[in-house]
């Protein structure tokens, strides 16, 4: 079982997950938009049928009205003179008066108007229309001014007085105009109260699908949460169809959380059970009588280079690396106060000091123990080098679109240094531990390989402002 | 100085008790976190030397309730985890230093002698008191450059007195951090101890390094050197 390669698969996933060429489309955007297109559609069709129903409806009113006014007409008609005539006072207003929009003739068989209405005088309208004895003609026609009219004309053989049965054409038209307008209106109240309504539907979907989404989008909240750490689980609280994935989630992360502890448990009682006994054998070799033998030296070297490796392998092992998700993040001024603090104390004598330089409300998005070694193992270095100032700085570093802030870590000294050519040498990696000469110190092995675990990197070098060595930890966003 | 020793693994025990005793302490020792909270609280002791992995009581709990106690010597942690974060809070809880397992016993007993020097309000390895000097890393001790030759026992007597030099120190202090817990504690030892002790620093009775307080005890008189 391995902690170590766990974490890194799970770095690697995470690396290729991030690059996402399209952001994903929202559920509730999908929803509205398909819900749109199918209102639309079905308001369109509503509104097409109504409109061709009023369009009947008033068509036909009008030809009933112009029936009614051709009936009249008729009745109204008296002989003159081989001509009919319609007795004024028997006739509509509107036939009197120019511009009212009815109109009215009587056509003889000849092609001669037996009489025209007063209201054609001026609109340029002439009736041409010649049905059949008895038949009727009903159409469309235009004024003068190109104003369209509805027409309905009618052909009927009137028997005279003196026995002569003669053919006049009637004939009756309305302006259209005023029924356009009508219909008009008719269709702008249409559009207008669907429209009002389409707005309402739409507004109360998106409203519905919010407060529907909304677990979702706590449960992102929530989960952005544990990844940079300012949580440790999901709440409660969420409705059943989620109930399954948040707790089957919680178990997840609290299952992480416990394999982990528990195994960094069996770790450290490893380390207990075996560096007690290593202590024993040193101070038993030490406490032996002739402790300057060669073989006691042997002996010790070996007993250090025990040490060195198990505490190598236990600390890479112990390692939690990043990426996992509910690793929880660190405050860094909080966690560097208290290791400085903490060596302050142990090295008292060498009135050292350290100043510590750290940005705000920066957090290690990581596991704690990870950073207490990175962290630990590069200012106790520092103490234990310098000659009487150690700085240690740390800044954010942000990038534009990602979750996790990374930081910078750097710690320098006024101590030697480090020689260019032994840079490399003191990060190289425990597998050539067993080639070393004890004694020399792993720290920095062990701190190269959580930085790495961490997805960071380490460089030496020497610094600038102190004159010693000069250490930066890199830790990019994620 | 009187030593507490608390580590539950019987060999490591037995032999760093040992080593101190060689080394002129007097070594009190407990096997798990009960028993060391006992003699930590019972004992007038100087320093403490606790291991953090304890059974009955964690190390961290034991030293945190000491210092709740008001317990103010030094304590020294013995871990075999190596966390930094064991460290820190072990620290932070009232330690003063730490040594990791497995330690070679030569670096122990240089941090619990920096530590009981520390507490003392020294600086340095060598105590000087005017033309006094006690060297603690050899244990030897000079008058004006010139060394003078003391028994194991007036040297810690004189250890203890000039480590905090300037203080009283009553007898039955000196008796119980000298002495074994069984041994004779008739207090006419110590004046016997301390007479001999003014002979050899100062035969022809010059400096008075010690002064005896009547009642009270006694003082190491003279002025520090390198006080911090």
């Amino acid at each position: 079982m391995s902690a170590v390669e766990e974490s890194r698969e799970r770095r690697s996933s995470g690396a290729e997950a991030a690059p996402t060429a399209a952001p994903p489309r929202s559920l509730s955007t999908r929803l509205l938009v398909s819900v749109s297109i199918l209102l639309i559609t079905f308001f369109g069709l509503t509104i097409a049928a109504l409109d061709l129903v009023f369009r009947e409806v008033t068509d036909q009113a009008m030809r009933d009205r112009l029936e009614a006014h051709l009936l009249a007409l008729i009745v109204a008609s008296e002989e003159d003179a081989g001509d009919l005539v319609p007795a004024t006072e028997k006739l509509d207003e509107r036939l009197k008066n120019p511009g009212s929009g009815l109109y009215g003739e009587i056509m003889r068989a000849d092609g001669y108007p037996s009489w025209r209405s007063n209201s054609l005088t001026g609109s340029g309208l002439t009736f041409d229309a010649q049905p059949h004895v008895g038949a009727r003609e009903y159409g469309e026609l235009r004024r003068g001014d190109g104003a369209p009219v509805r027409a309905l004309s009618r052909s009927l053989a009137w028997q005279f007085d003196d026995g002569v049965t003669r053919v006049f054409v009637f004939s009756v038209a309305e302006d259209l105009q005023p029924y356009n307008a009508q219909l008009n209106r008719f269709r702008g109240q249409l559009f207008g109260w669907f429209g009002i309504l389409l707005l309402l539907l739409l507004g109360a979907l998106a409203m519905l699908l919010r407060r529907l989404l909304a677990p979702l989008r706590r449960i992102e909240r929530e989960i952005e949460a544990i990844e940079t750490g300012a949580a440790d689980e999901l709440g409660d609280g969420y409705p059943r169809e989620l109930l399954g994935v948040t707790s089957k989630l919680n178990a997840l992360l609290r299952s992480e959380r416990e394999r982990l502890a528990r195994y960094r448990n069996t770790l450290g009682n490893l380390a207990h059970s075996f560096k007690t006994p290593l202590a024993v054998m040193r101070n038993l070799l030490h406490g032996a009588q002739g402790r300057d033998l060669p073989v006691i030296r042997q002996l010790d070297e070996q007993i250090g280079r025990m040490d060195d490796i198990v505490k190598y392998q236990l600390k890479r092992a112990a390692a939690s690396g990043s990426g996992g998700l509910g690793a929880g993040r660190v405050d860094m001024r909080e966690a560097l106060e208290g290791l400085r603090a903490a060596l302050l104390k142990v090295y008292a004598e060498r009135n050292v000091v350290c100043e510590l330089s750290v940005d705000d409300n920066v957090y290690f998005a990581g596991d704690r123990e990870d950073l207490m070694e990175i962290a630990g193992n590069l200012l106790d270095n520092a103490f234990k080098w310098t000659r009487s100032r150690v700085q240690v700085t740390v800044s954010k570093i942000c990038r534009e679109g990602v979750r996790r802030d990374g930081l910078q870590l750097i710690v320098e000294d006024d101590g030697p240094g480090v020689p260019e050519s032994e840079r490399e040498r003191v990060l190289e990696r425990g597998a050539r531990l067993d080639e070393r000469v004890s004694g020399q110190g792993i720290g920095l092995s062990i701190v190269r390989e959580l930085v790495e675990l961490n997805g960071g990197s380490i460089a030496i070098g020497s610094s600038p402002a102190l004159g010693g060595a000069r250490i930066e930890v890199r830790l990019p966003p994620i | 100085m009187r030593l507490l020793i608390v580590e539950d693994d019987p060999d490591l025990r037995v032999s760093v008790v040992e080593r101190f005793k060689e080394a002129g302490f007097n070594v009190d020792a407990a096997a798990d976190g009960e028993e060391g909270l006992y003699c930590a609280t019972e004992f007038p002791l100087d320093l403490a030397i606790i291991d953090l992995g304890l059974p009955k009581l964690p190390g961290l709990e034991l030293i945190k309730k000491l210092r709740a106690q008001s317990k103010s010597y030094p304590v020294l942690i013995l871990t075999a985890r190596d966390r930094w974060q064991d460290k820190v809070e072990g620290l932070q809880a009232g330690a003063d230093d730490y040594v990791v397992k497995p330690f070679h016993f030569e670096e122990l007993l240089a941090r619990v002698q920096a530590l009981l020097r520390r507490s003392g309000g020294w600086a340095q390895p060598v105590l000087r008191c005017g033309p006094v000097a006690l060297d603690t890393r050899t244990q030897e001790v000079t008058v004006n450059g010139a060394r003078v030759e003391l028994t194991s026992f007036e040297y810690r007597i004189l250890e203890h007195l000039i480590h905090r030099a300037g203080e009283v120190i009553s007898k039955a202090e000196l008796t119980e951090r000298l002495y074994a817990q069984d041994f004779d504690r008739d207090s006419n030892t110590i004046e016997v101890f301390i007479g001999r002790l003014r002979r050899k620093l100062d035969p022809e009775d010059t400096i008075k390094p010690i002064e005896t307080l009547r009642g009270r005890g006694y003082r190491f008189a003279l002025q520090r050197e390198s006080a911090v």
